[in-house]
């Protein structure tokens, strides 16, 4: 079932058609990567590594800050194809007539696309890394002193995949159209931002903290700020990057566990 | 190919590819008034050939015409044309009646609510008409399917796999509307599995194994052309030995096997010499014939037999 | 044709669907009126920018339209329900036209009543304004449902294709390049709405009017002609 997962996520088994949108999402992602990294060694090279410090240029930090969306959108767009087609066709039964439980079903559907997804997260820091130790002017030394940047973006990535895994299943648990899922998905997203920004602004104090940390883009990118121990361009004018790292984290907690146990609750009671 | 004069639909060197499958491979025939049965295992090419015959799917080589005209790009002769395929194709939410009256609706059909009512009663589903399509179950959907394609009195129908989902009753009551409706000077063209309704029901069989025509006729006219394959034929009698000693000697027999119970399998050529000549070895070795039965003088064992070689 | 339309209606206008579009489509209206109500007012330029640019244009209007656009042909040919209209003796057009009419018929009220509801209670109940807004975010949903259906059609990737044209192309190209605004029907929506209203709207940085209109008439006659197109020649499932 795992294994059926990726191929599904990925498009993999299938004509070259359905590969399309997964691995143009994991290009784009790892193109950003890329051009960051390339920046970076263009600017050490012309202007110097003094200089280049003082430019505050995109970093680990900065890359899931800019990226978030475009993984949201790729949870939401991909994510659906892992449960939706199973409901519209109606498949389940052919699993649940196994010795599979509803809860093996969509324990092994999440397990495969947080896979995917954490791979997608990785891919493009991996490449950001490995651009920017190249481009040091001695890149042992880069490494040496920046080598905790490895297990930071390797958290705040897992931290983004898991939240917008969860969250893409959870929204097409309860719809057989994969189209529907995907929009009401990025539309929450896109439009919780400039609500939550607005509303924030207007209201001030602790309960536009609050309010501000129901801008759901924002939610990993806070954790990545934790984990960084530095505020990302993203989340610099957001009111809820004021508050205690322990809220932040648990509010990103709380965004994937809840939702989570109801994932898990809706299919856990099926039988063929 | 010349073309019949009698063909209605005229299928000329078409062929089909995806990609390095052939689906469909160089194929002509003529279908004309009367039952066509159109047969193959799965993955023959059957269906892609209907979708060709109906316009729904492009050729990659060779024409297809439907009264002269062809068939794709050609949303007219659907006035003529009706067409049922092998998907469950309806609207959950729409009750029966309503779909037949949007089918008929859309094909131009002028007294509706008469057509609808005929078409409805032909499928024998008018207490079901006002219940949504979802309640169904598949023997009914197909059921008010076939409605559907017969509400504007097309003078074709192309029928792919019919029968899924019907019961045993259903299946003989559409058997029947079918042979009315062929009589009534239709052209109509049946693709299935169930060998034995096409068996009864077709005039015409067209064969497809691995996107070939294997065979086209009448199924004995087809069994009787294959020259190379005996006929089998079984003989239980009281002296099975000497009597496969004197079927030996027989021009008409190629060979004689002995089974375990005691019956003979007869191997000939010519069933018809045998016929013959068979009581009167009977009679004059003074053995007694039980039994003689012709194994392969079925649609299936021609079907079998196309589909291995 | 009205059978087709009819049908497509029953087909797009869900309730949970509606619902939840109508929820979207309210996000503007709020955000208005909280602008409103704060200390430090924004300016016309900023309100057009953030509201009507970036969020109605820009966000809700292509997100609610790709869900009911890209259904339209998409659900049929997902369904394979498609067939039972194609093996119509009817002309193409008369299956495509009715489509995209159903299609805005279902969107452009969510948006446009959006749309009208921000514009006045953002300029005071000044009906040029309103009608401005309004009528240039109506021909804006036009533009994408004759996209979104074309995309229904040819791809059953088309709401994952949409979603990124919104995202990267309306959402992020169109910021930095300017050579690409010029394709973008996001930006020609807000044209339009300053040639509708120059006094309120200054026109120097955007298209004329004209320009805005003939490309929206393109962008809707050309979609749709590629649409009866496809679906003349498509193998249909």
């Amino acid at each position: 079932m795992f294994k059926n997962g990726l191929r599904i996520a990925l498009g993999l088994g299938r004509g070259g058609k359905a590969k399309v949108l997964p691995f143009a999402f994991i290009t784009v992602l790892a193109v950003i990567g890329l051009i960051m990294a390339l920046i970076a060694g263009a600017v050490n090279r012309y202007v110097g590594e003094v200089i280049a410090d003082q430019l505050n240029l995109p970093s680990h930090s900065d890359y899931n800050g800019i990226a978030s969306i475009i993984m949201f959108v790729f949870a939401a767009v991909v994510g659906p194809e892992l449960l939706c087609r199973d409901r519209r066709d109606r498949v389940i039964n052919l699993y649940l007539v196994r010795p599979l439980t509803g809860s093996d079903y969509i324990a092994c559907r999440w397990a495969s696309f947080l896979t995917v997804m954490t791979a997608a997260a990785w891919l493009p820091q991996l490449i950001l890394f490995i651009g920017l130790s190249m481009s040091a002017p001695v890149p042992a030394e880069y490494l040496k002193l920046h080598w905790l940047d490895v297990p930071r973006f390797l958290g705040a990535g897992f931290a983004m995949a898991a939240y917008a895994t969860t969250l893409a299943l959870l929204t097409a648990s309860f719809t057989s159209r994969r189209a529907y899922a995907s929009v009401f998905l990025v539309g929450l997203f896109l439009i919780s931002t400039p609500f939550t920004v607005g509303l924030a602004s207007q209201i001030g104090g602790a309960a536009g903290q609050w309010i501000s940390m129901f801008n759901l883009t924002n939610i990993p990118v806070h954790v990545n700020d934790v984990i960084f121990g530095e505020v990302s361009e993203i989340t610099k004018a957001a009111p809820a990057a004021e508050l205690a790292a322990s809220v932040r984290v648990g509010w990103w907690f709380a965004w994937t566990i809840i939702p989570a146990t109801i994932l898990w609750a809706r299919y856990r009671r099926l039988t063929p | 190919m010349t073309t019949d004069p009698k063909a209605v639909i005229h299928v000329d060197r078409v062929s089909r590819w995806f990609g390095s499958v052939v689906a469909v491979s160089d194929v002509s025939f003529d279908i004309g008034p009367g039952i066509t049965g159109l047969l193959g295992p799965n993955g023959a090419g059957k269906t892609t050939l209907l979708r060709m015959m109906t316009g729904l799917a492009a050729t990659s080589s060779g024409t297809v015409t439907v009264f002269g005209q062809p068939v794709r790009d050609n949303p007219p002769l659907y006035r003529r044309m009706g067409v049922m395929s092998e998907h469950e194709t309806v609207y959950g939410f729409m009750k029966g009646r309503e779909f037949v009256t949007m089918m008929g609706r859309l094909r131009g059909v002028s007294d509706l609510n008469t057509a609808v009512d005929r078409a409805i009663d032909l499928v024998d589903m008018a207490d079901a008409q006002h219940r949504d399509l979802d309640t169904y179950s598949r023997g009914m959907r197909q059921r008010m399917r076939l409605a559907a394609t017969l509400v504007h009195d097309p003078e074709i129908l192309v029928l792919d796999e019919p029968l899924n989902g019907a019961d045993p009753r259903q299946r003989v009551h559409f058997t029947q509307l079918l042979q009315t409706l062929a009589a009534e000077g239709r052209t109509i063209v049946l693709s299935s599995h169930i060998l034995e309704e096409v068996e009864q029901v077709a005039d015409t069989m067209l064969l497809v194994v691995n996107g070939k025509l294997a065979a086209s006729g009448g199924y004995r006219a087809i069994r009787a052309a294959l020259n190379q394959r005996p006929y089998h034929v079984r003989v239980v009698s009281d002296a099975p030995r000497r009597l496969a000693a004197a079927l030996v000697g027989l021009a008409s027999v190629d060979a004689v096997h002995v089974d375990p119970d005691g019956a003979l399998l007869v191997l000939s050529r010519n069933v018809l010499d045998l016929q013959i000549e068979l009581p009167k070895l009977a009679q004059a070795d003074s053995i007694r014939l039980h039994r003689v039965e012709p194994l392969d003088d079925s649609l299936e064992s021609v079907f079998g037999y196309l589909v291995e070689n | 044709m009205g059978s087709v339309y009819l049908l497509t209606l029953r087909q797009l206008a869900g309730r949970w669907r509606l619902s939840i579009m109508a929820v979207l489509a309210l996000m503007p209206v709020v955000i208005t009126m909280m602008m409103l109500r704060s200390d430090n007012a924004a300016s016309v330029v900023d309100f057009e920018q953030t509201v009507l640019g970036a969020m109605l244009a820009g966000a809700i209007a292509p997100l609610a339209v790709l869900a009911i656009a890209a259904a339209a042909f998409g659900n049929e040919v997902e369904d394979r329900t498609l067939a039972n209209l194609t093996l119509s003796p009817i002309p193409r057009w008369k299956i495509v036209l009715p489509k995209f009419l159903a299609a805005i018929t279902v969107a452009s009220p969510l948006v446009a009543v959006s749309a009208l509801l921000t514009a006045h209670i953002a300029f005071l109940g000044e009906w040029p304004a309103t009608i401005a807004i309004t009528v240039s975010m109506a021909v804006g949903v036009a533009m994408y449902a004759s996209l979104f259906v074309w995309l229904g059609l040819v791809s059953a990737q088309a709401i994952g294709i949409g979603l990124l044209y919104i995202v990267l192309w309306e959402g992020f190209f169109t910021g930095y390049v300017s050579g690409v605004r010029l394709l973008s029907i996001r930006y020609h929506a807000i044209a339009l709405m300053h040639g509708l209203d120059p006094r309120r709207f200054p026109t120097e940085q955007h298209v004329s009017l004209a320009a805005a209109s003939g490309f929206a008439v393109v962008v809707i006659g050309g979609f749709l002609l590629l649409t009866m197109r496809k679906l003349r020649k498509m193998d249909v499932p």
